[in-house]
């Protein structure tokens, strides 16, 4: 394994613990808020840190290229889907219906 | 590592399946099956078949997902109380049709195992038959050349199914449903950007279809994405009637296909037979036309488009 494997490979896991995380935050935490706060995180780093790692091995810049780009979409993709998320959270908590706080 | 990766797939899949069926939440069955249409996809490009991954993912998972999921609205506003005693009762012939299709499966199983050789005879044939017509793609050279009755069928099937949906409407606006529209700055702007980039994938999954995985049903299924989008954002509005336009995009690929097929006869050809890599682009790109406005309109349940607001 070369160097350049190595580091690749340290990217990888990295982005692997990320995406861990994201989803035992998604499962254990209380509300909507903060479940989305986890699901964000494994989306943005977690998915830029993987692709990192796979643009170090790929075999052509354009493949390298091509994974940023992948990276690029789902962030603008997660970023709205989190933004809409968020109101309709904030809209039912204002109504008092019991979206934010989840179940007991 | 590469049978670790295998059996979880296998098991990801055998339990997704037994969850979207298995209990009473129809919310969590239709979550349960997109989820299984994207690990299928996963499943379809361990195999090494890009176009059937791709094809399970834009039609299985994606469009299919939102189609379920515009049902699951419709059903919640006409009874929105859950039924008060929502587990269904066992039928008593459960256990013999399960012994029945576990035989089915295990037969057929063994029938493939005991196929001929790799590919078998009919892929065999197929590769060999391929370079005659110019082709990359072997599964576009089978659903544009060699088995294109079943496409036109399948395109047919379509158009039928909009059609039903049509008759289904009537001519009354009240069921012409609204999908709720989400309002929001940052809205406008994601689909200013990614409109006209599903419209450029889409175009170049056609493109690409004759020589490299991608074809008129990826195509078709990227585009419908593009419309259910403008749809759930208001761009576009459900509409009582079908204007010229939308008529004509509906029977494009049926009509291109059986067209030139039938004009095939009077040059002295086989009924749809397939002049040249030209035709296949030609009916592609009608196809692709086709799938993406039907399926479009099957999700708003409409039977024509209005503009929306900006």
């Amino acid at each position: 394994m070369s160097a350049l494997e190595g580091v690749a490979a340290a990217f990888l896991l990295a982005g692997a613990g990320f995406y861990l995380a994201g989803t035992v935050g998604l499962l254990r935490f209380p509300d909507a808020l903060s479940r989305l706060h986890a699901l964000t995180k494994a989306d943005n780093v977690g998915l830029l840190l993987v692709c990192v790692g796979l643009a170090l091995v790929a075999g052509s810049p354009r493949e390298a290229a091509l994974l940023l780009l992948v990276w690029l979409m789902a962030l603008l993709a997660a970023t709205v889907s989190a933004h809409l998320i968020a109101r309709r959270a904030l809209a039912d908590a204002r109504d008092g219906a019991s979206a934010v706080e989840g179940p007991p | 590592m590469n049978l670790v990766l295998d059996v979880a797939l296998a098991t990801a899949l055998t339990v997704l399946a037994w969850r979207s069926l298995a209990g009473p939440d129809l919310f969590r069955g239709i979550v349960m099956y997109v989820v299984f249409g994207m690990v299928m996809a996963v499943a379809w490009a361990r195999l090494g078949s890009a176009d059937l991954a791709m094809a399970e993912a834009a039609i299985g998972a994606g469009v299919t997902g939102a189609l379920v999921m515009v049902a699951y609205w419709r059903l919640r506003r006409i009874a929105p109380v859950e039924p008060a005693d929502p587990s269904p009762r066992r039928s008593r012939l459960a256990a013999t049709v399960a012994v029945l299709s576990a035989g089915v499966v295990a037969a057929i199983g063994l029938a493939a195992v005991q196929a001929i050789g790799p590919g078998g005879i009919a892929g065999r044939a197929l590769v060999e038959a391929l370079p005659a017509t110019g082709l990359g793609n072997p599964i576009t050279g089978v659903l544009v050349i060699f088995r294109n009755l079943d496409t036109v069928l399948e395109v047919a099937v379509l158009l039928a199914a909009y059609l039903a949906v049509r008759a289904l409407l009537g001519d009354g606006g009240e069921s012409l449903a609204q999908p709720p529209t989400q309002r929001g700055t940052l809205v406008a702007a994601l689909v200013s950007v990614v409109a006209p980039m599903t419209v450029l994938v889409a175009v170049y999954l056609w493109r690409a279809g004759s020589q490299w995985p991608g074809g008129a049903f990826q195509a078709g299924a990227v585009l419908a994405a593009c419309g259910v989008l403008l749809f759930l954002t208001g761009r576009l509005r459900p509409a009582v009637e079908a204007g010229p336009v939308v008529r004509a995009a509906l029977v494009l690929g049926t009509a291109a296909f059986g067209v030139l097929g039938v004009a095939m006869l009077f040059v002295g050809q086989p009924l749809l037979a397939i002049p040249g890599s030209w035709a296949v682009y030609l009916i592609e790109a009608a196809m692709m036309v086709s799938i993406g406005v039907t399926l479009a309109l099957l999700f708003a349940g409409a039977a024509g488009v209005g503009g929306g607001r900006r």
